[in-house]
């Protein structure tokens, strides 16, 4: 077997990027096809693909880091750097949806009566669901925090029950806000403010699922003895996505549902 | 000790088996895909890995097929009723 003389992983070729690309390709054109011909399964082969690529990418992963070893510390710090550049462009996605907000409603046009809330809207209570809300996520959290505190001690259960714990919590806040979207007084096609509500909050409340998914998977690793006291990336990686969506949260709570209620 | 004990042997089995207590199964897999086979970490677990590559990579084959299918409808002029 050759041995490198070097720390950097050479992966492996992998057929993941092609089936990606292909899974975005279809998914793409499936959507567009769902649209104009009524017909779904161009889209849905997509999404099942792209759940098989993932599912078997992120395998591929943990097989080269926690059982070949191929996660040496120059490896890891580029996975740091890679993670925190990935998140920082979802920064910049949310950006967008909040700069559409502001530029609404710091200048309400005649249309909407001049004034925001637009005429005609009744707007949700924020003191209200939103910021039950907003203590679960900040709760979540803490919880998150105990996790890594307890990985980092080598304290197996309590890894585990704070973990399970955050995850628990990023499911009531998905129910809770389900909750809210179903007995919303207004809907998406409600003007701007429907439109801007719905966008921010509902791409907001796909990266909570994300990250429980994220956190979820960390559960399974905790439990089959994946992470080390000093070697367990992927957790700090979920960790860092998990407090990135609730600052998200923050300010979608100051700004569209205080500010702009 | 185990004599001094009386401490059965079943009870450590019983226990590797128990919901409660998981064995720590690491190792075993650190020695499977450090095997020095050439297969590549995609499909060296084994049977279950290929079988699943082959279904992924026949969904993304047909997959492009049945997108190029539906290129050539939405490029057709649309039959009026």
């Amino acid at each position: 077997m050759a041995h490198q003389a070097h720390a950097y992983h050479m992966v492996d070729p992998s057929p993941w990027p092609l089936t990606g690309a292909v899974a975005a390709l279809l998914l793409t054109s499936g959507t567009a096809i769902w649209m104009h011909f009524n017909s779904m399964s161009l889209m849905s082969l997509g999404m099942i693909l792209l759940l098989l690529t993932i599912y078997q990418w992120w395998r591929d992963i943990i097989r080269e880091g926690t059982f070949q070893g191929h996660h040496t510390p120059p490896v890891q710090k580029g996975l740091r750097y890679g993670m925190i550049l990935f998140i920082t462009s979802e920064v910049f996605f949310f950006l967008g949806f909040f700069w559409a907000f502001y530029h609404s409603s710091l200048a309400p046009t005649p249309e909407l009566g001049g004034c925001w809330p637009p005429t005609g809207i009744t707007t949700l209570d924020p003191f209200e669901v939103p910021l039950l809300n907003t203590a679960v996520l900040l709760a979540s959290g803490v919880t998150v925090t105990w996790a890594h505190h307890s990985i980092m001690e080598g304290q197996r259960k309590q890894a585990i029950q704070s973990l399970t714990l955050t995850i628990l919590l990023g499911f009531y806040f998905t129910f809770l806000q389900g909750m809210e979207y179903y007995e919303a007084p207004f809907t998406i096609a409600d003007g701007v403010y429907g439109s801007t509500f719905f966008v921010a909050t509902g791409f907001h409340g796909l990266h909570v699922i994300i990250g429980s998914s994220f956190l979820a998977v960390c559960l399974l690793r905790q439990v089959q003895f994946h992470f080390t006291s000093k070697h367990h990336f992927g957790f700090e990686a979920a960790a860092w996505y998990w407090h990135f969506v609730d600052v998200v949260w923050l300010f979608l709570y100051i700004s569209i549902y205080w500010w702009g209620s | 000790m185990n004599r001094v004990l009386k401490v059965p042997v079943m009870l450590h089995r019983a226990f590797s088996s128990s919901a409660r207590q998981l064995r720590n199964k690491v190792p075993e897999a650190q020695k499977l895909f450090q095997e020095d086979n050439g297969l590549p970490v995609h499909i060296k677990g084994g049977t279950s890995d290929v079988l699943l590559y082959r279904a992924t990579m026949t969904l993304t084959i047909a997959g492009t097929c049945y997108s190029l299918y539906w290129l050539l409808v939405a490029s057709m002029p649309q039959r009026k009723p």
